[in-house]
């Protein structure tokens, strides 16, 4: 084994010297140093071998390769000046050098658009718990015990009175019971529903937006939102407002925006409608400034909340809402 | 709430198509879910009259079928059992594509060649009926299109509604709607004076015992009812709008409810114990088996209606099986009630029971409404039934409320929608829809809302009610003119933000993993039983078990996805999550704290061309070295990497991990993730981590950031090579260098580490690099000379090494 190797080598050295074409050393290169080459299928013996003599023969033979290999490339060098690592190279069309570099996840770079947006306009960022009590979750954003609406939120309960938020309207009350009016404020935040299908997941994110002061009209709040949505999409995109119901806010609101698919002609995304909903908003409901003891006939304001994965979904054409929690890279890399 | 088009036309005239309504409706608040046309793929369908019915020869089930179908004869081979002479049912003929998408042809079935089939009900997709095919109407022409015949031709709309609108539950109540907006009148199958409903006479009595959840009960008795199937166009809409149909009884209270949104129930009047009615809650330890034939526990919070002696229903949500409509039923006793929206909500909660009246009585139905809805029921028992009314009925109604009587200020309205209304603008919009309005003084309106609008109850209402008639899209919009004010910085999401941004320029892509996982994941890290990361807030209704407790750790999400990724062929993996982290702190929330973690495994130039770097893999340098950047660029105190006192976490390698402190403060680890920990997660490769309490770094000051000025004189740097004992470790002595006491001393570092021949076991050489700078002068050998030798020698004498001979 050992005379076979110092052959092998010998022989190699000898013949390297004598190659001057790139197509002899693409033969040597096969030849010797290949998957199927000489020293390959010598190595493979090295299994037969007694057990004492088979480390030292298994680093003999990795040193006689790697010499060898070492005296290739050399020659290789030396023949055409290419192709060991890190040396110049005359073929410019080879790819760059490339430094990792990684991105944040599409959600994450949804909520700081959203979030820049507001903060431009002066709103103040804020962050609540995720575990939350039933009375910031429910109760003082006027959905008692026994309102229908709760049904609206299929709720995950670690207690009788402690959940996890089902939406980060809770940030209205804990920042209204802690300050006074005007307020500006956005909260991002994960938010949670027991409901899991090819639309649903149970944990999605939102931003919720509220905005309160002496005289804040409905008016208000459809220019707030026309500029959010000319920021967030498209300045030109059609927009509208249309009636709906949530317990915390009166007048309620949906806001749809001409559907970025099919530009409102109809598809399978719109439902055919030419529409996409995408925040729900209103005018906070006197009910809830009685419980954070705001006087409604003095103050008045608006509150709004978005889903961030629908956003995303809409922007970047995404058609499972899975992928957001799977993190294959294959998907984070797109964005 | 579902209805057709031509239903709804039975109330109201409107021209718009089945779109255009859907859209009006949407933008009136009444979202609607979908429009489909019904009945499709029928047009070729005709009705067939049976004039021949003879046994197939090779086939006892089978039967040959002559048909009439206009002027033509076919002969089709029909194993219906109800097939008979004189019959009119429905058949495809050859070319026909049925809705199942069947296509039908010519064949020989058992030897008979068959021309067309004989289709049941659930063969047209008209409802799940195939036990026989289908009998029309004796009325039909042979040959006629079946959609024209049975006039099938309709539209279904599905709007989706919102809590709110309790009077939209009804095909009456969107009719109104519709009224709204083309300004039309809606006409009522019961427009008349409504009968009396005194209780003289009558042969039942009624007793209600909870007034406050039962404010009206009405009730009025049939006799001599035939139980039958019903007629086709009673059938027809309730399989319009996917009811199944079940008996005349049954599907008359089913159509009055949705017609006008008044839930009714039909009891068997014999099987009333002494034809009594007692509305009450229920006694300690009762139950009842409803309809569907469970038997239910009772709480003493619900309601029951009851009769001398026992439950026959559950209020507002299901009658009991004791006293159901059967075919042997004759008398009839008609319940027509009002319940409090929140003790039906409670009891369909508590019973885990929602049905079509308690969707409707936990939202609110108008109380006004049970007479007319019983008298609309009344009528059609008596056409179609052949029911003698009996005179007279129950109405006892002493629970109902006073109706509201609201004010609504002009000025309120106007600020709140932030557009200018009149008086006499609010007065119109309201009146539009039924709502009473009068002046009461220049900014004041006094509005009683009609009683179907429960949902009015309150000013703010009534200006949600002038926003939706005026149109939201009508209202101006506007910026708001709010003071300035500033934030205060948040510094827990400034760093975040950072973290993110130093990791992301790392090549670490970010993860989101949900904030529920599995206990199991403490098990397979192979954490103690006493670890405290096993303390967890517990989900009471989780929807699996691997989503079952809040994450204490970060760790084991992104290790899933490690594996995720490298099954999916992607090997070189790295990620990072800044995500909270729960613990129960004993009171109602848990802590929640926000933390970052990062793993990485495979090359250390991912995303490179192979062609450039060799096979390199990551290393316990590659995360300590991510780990260096992120405090630098925090600009923390320098970190400290401690080997662990006493033996590490089971998941790391014990020879390839470090705590971290700043500033004296344990401030997270990092180090190599153990084969058998890895193993758990599916992982067959290296992987390194790193994981930091964001959080407490908020707490550490950051180093201000102050200027230098940038030397004038060159370094110059000067090789060392010594041979140390194994046990020196090199961040020793670049310490000892970095400390020693001479103003020319910049830096130093480590350049080569060797151990093996010539040098002697137990021994090896570190050659150490150090920089030497003057901020006066240009350095002379001489100057550089005197203080590398001092340096020598202190790395002598300190670390017992020697100089290596070359």
């Amino acid at each position: 084994m050992e005379e076979e190797l110092l052959r092998l080598k010998n022989e190699a050295t000898a013949s390297l010297d004598s190659l001057n074409k790139k197509e002899e050393l693409d033969t040597f290169r096969v030849q010797y140093l290949g998957r199927k080459g000489q020293f390959t299928t010598l190595m493979r013996q090295l299994g037969g071998v007694s057990p004492e003599d088979r480390p030292r023969l298994g680093k003999l033979a990795n040193t006689i390769k790697q010499d060898v290999e070492k005296a290739f490339a050399e020659k290789q060098a030396a023949l055409f000046g290419v192709a060991s690592a890190g040396k110049p190279v005359d073929d410019l069309t080879l790819v760059g050098r490339r430094i990792p570099a990684g991105r944040l996840h599409p959600v994450t770079q949804i909520m700081d658009e959203v979030c820049t947006i507001f903060e431009r306009l002066g709103f103040e960022v804020a962050e609540g718990p995720d575990v939350e009590l039933d009375f910031y979750n429910f109760e003082a954003l006027n959905i008692p015990q026994h309102h229908p609406a709760r049904d609206m939120h299929d709720t995950f309960y670690i207690s009788d009175n402690v959940l996890l938020r089902t939406h980060t309207s809770p940030m209205q009350i804990r920042a209204m019971k802690t300050r006074k009016p005007p307020l500006r404020m956005i909260a991002p935040g994960k938010v949670y529903r027991c409901d899991s299908d090819i639309t649903h997941t149970p944990m999605f994110h939102q931003v919720e937006g509220f905005l309160v002061d002496k005289k804040v009209s409905f008016g208000d709040l459809k220019g707030i939102l026309s500029v959010f949505v000319a920021q967030m999409f498209d300045k030109d995109v059609a927009i509208r407002f249309r009636p709906s119901f949530f317990p915390f806010t009166e007048p309620s609101a949906e806001v749809d925006i001409a559907c970025v698919m099919c530009g409102g002609e109809g598809c399978r995304v719109c439902k055919q409608t030419g529409w996409l909903e995408i925040l729900g908003a209103g005018l906070i409901d006197p009910e809830v400034f009685r419980m954070v003891e705001y006087d409604p006939d003095e103050y008045s304001g608006f509150a709004f909340g978005l889903g961030v994965e629908r956003i995303a979904m809409l922007k970047y054409g995404i058609n499972d809402i899975r992928l957001y929690y799977e993190n294959d890279l294959r998907f984070l890399e797109q964005f | 709430m579902k209805f057709t088009v031509n239903w709804l036309k039975q109330y109201i005239d409107f021209d718009f198509t089945p779109d255009e309504l859907a859209d009006r409706l949407t933008m009136a608040g009444l979202e609607v879910d979908s429009v489909d046309a019904l009945f499709h793929g029928l047009d070729e369908v005709r009705v067939a009259k049976i004039v021949e019915v003879a046994p197939h020869p090779n086939a006892d089930k089978l039967s040959l079928c002559e048909v009439a179908v206009g002027p033509e004869r076919y002969r089709v081979v029909c194993g219906a059992p109800n097939a008979a002479v004189g019959m009119l049912t429905a058949i495809a003929l050859p070319g026909v594509t049925l809705p199942s998408g069947l296509k039908i042809k010519k064949s020989k079935i058992r030897g008979e060649s068959s021309i067309g089939m004989l289709c049941s009900e659930r063969d047209l997709g008209i409802s799940e009926e195939h036990s026989g095919i289908m009998e029309l109407p004796e009325t039909l022409e042979h040959g006629q299109s079946l959609i024209e015949a049975l006039e099938l031709k309709d539209t279904l709309i599905e709007v989706d509604l919102t809590p709110n609108r309790p009077d939209c539950t009804s095909v009456i109540g969107v009719a109104r709607e519709v009224a709204g907006f083309t300004r039309g009148n809606i006409s009522q199958p019961i427009e008349k004076e409504l009968p009396a409903l005194t209780g003289e006479g009558v042969p039942f009595a009624v007793d209600v015992e909870s007034p406050e959840d039962c404010p009206r009960y009405a009730a009025r008795l049939l006799r001599n009812v035939t139980i039958a199937p019903s007629p086709w166009w009673l059938k027809k809409r309730l399989l319009s709008i996917g009811l199944r149909p079940i008996n005349n009884v049954v599907d008359i209270t089913n159509f009055v409810m949705l017609e006008y949104g008044q839930p009714l129930h039909a009891f068997d009047f014999d099987e009333l114990a002494g034809h009594r009615i007692v509305v009450r809650k229920p006694a300690p330890g009762e139950t009842i088996t409803t309809l569907d034939g469970t038997k239910r526990e009772l709480d003493p919070e619900m309601l029951l209606i009851c009769d001398a002696e026992k439950p026959v229903a559950v209020a507002g949500v299901m009658g009991g099986g004791n006293s159901e409509v059967s075919a042997a039923t004759t008398d009839v006793l008609l319940e027509s009630a009002c319940f409090n929206p929140i003790s039906i909500r409670r009891t369909s909660r508590m019973l885990k029971l929602g049905t079509d009246a308690s969707y409707r009585f936990e939202r609110g139905v108008d109380p006004e409404l049970a007479p007319r809805a019983l008298e609309r029921v009344v009528q059609l028992m008596v056409a179609i039934t052949g029911a003698k009314v009996v005179n007279d009925g129950v109405d006892f109604c002493e629970g109902i409320a006073e109706p509201p009587v609201l004010s609504l200020r002009v000025k309120k309205t106007c600020d709140l929608l932030g557009m200018d209304f009149s008086a006499d603008d609010l007065i119109d919009f309201l009146t539009s829809i039924e709502i009473r309005a009068e002046k009461k003084d220049e900014d004041t309106l006094t509005v009683r809302p009609p009683s179907f609008r429960v949902d009015l109850e309150r000013e703010i209402d009534l200006v949600e009610e002038i926003a939706r008639l005026k149109g939201f899209n009508d209202i101006p919009s506007a910026l708001p003119m709010v003071p300035m004010s500033f934030a205060e910085r948040d510094q827990g999401r400034d760093l975040q933000k950072q973290a993110a941004s130093i990791l992301t320029s790392l090549g670490f892509y970010e993860a989101i993993n949900y904030s529920f996982v599995s206990e199991r994941h403490f098990d397979m890290l192979g954490l103690e039983e006493e670890d405290p990361q096993r303390t967890v807030v517990r989900l009471l209704n989780p929807i699996a078990e691997d989503q079952s407790v809040m994450r204490t750790m970060l760790l084991p999400g992104l290790l899933e996805n490690v594996c995720r990724n490298i099954n999916h062929q992607t090997t070189d993996v790295r990620l990072f999550e800044i995500g909270k982290v729960f613990h129960p702190t004993g009171g109602d929330q848990p802590d929640e704290k926000v933390r970052l973690a990062a793993v990485m495994s495979g090359r250390r130039h991912p995303g490179s061309s192979r062609l450039y770097f060799a096979e390199e893999l990551v290393d316990i340098f590659d995360a300590k070295g991510a780990v260096e950047q992120l405090m630098e660029g925090f600009r923390l105190p320098q970190v400290e990497f401690l080997l662990a006192e006493g033996a590490p976490k089971r998941y790391v390698d014990p020879g390839s991990f470090f705590e971290l402190k700043v500033d004296g403060k344990e401030i997270g680890c990092v180090g190599m993730l153990a084969k058998k920990a890895l193993k758990q997660f599916g992982i067959k490769q290296d992987c390194f981590f790193l994981d930091i309490h964001l959080d407490e770094l908020v707490e550490l000051a950051a180093a201000p950031k102050t200027f230098t000025p940038l030397p004038k004189f060159q370094a110059v740097s000067w090789d060392i090579a010594v041979l140390v004992p194994e046990g020196v470790q090199a961040g020793q002595m670049i310490e000892a260098i970095g400390s020693f006491d001479d103003p020319l001393v910049q830096s130093a570092d480590i350049f080569d580490v060797y151990r093996g021949k010539p040098i002697e076991d137990g021994i090896k050489s570190v050659a150490i690099s150090v920089t030497y700078r003057s901020s006066e002068k240009t350095l002379d050998d001489e100057t550089v000379g005197r203080v590398h030798e001092k340096i020598i020698d202190m790395i002598l004498s300190r670390f017992n090494g020697r100089l290596r001979e070359v």
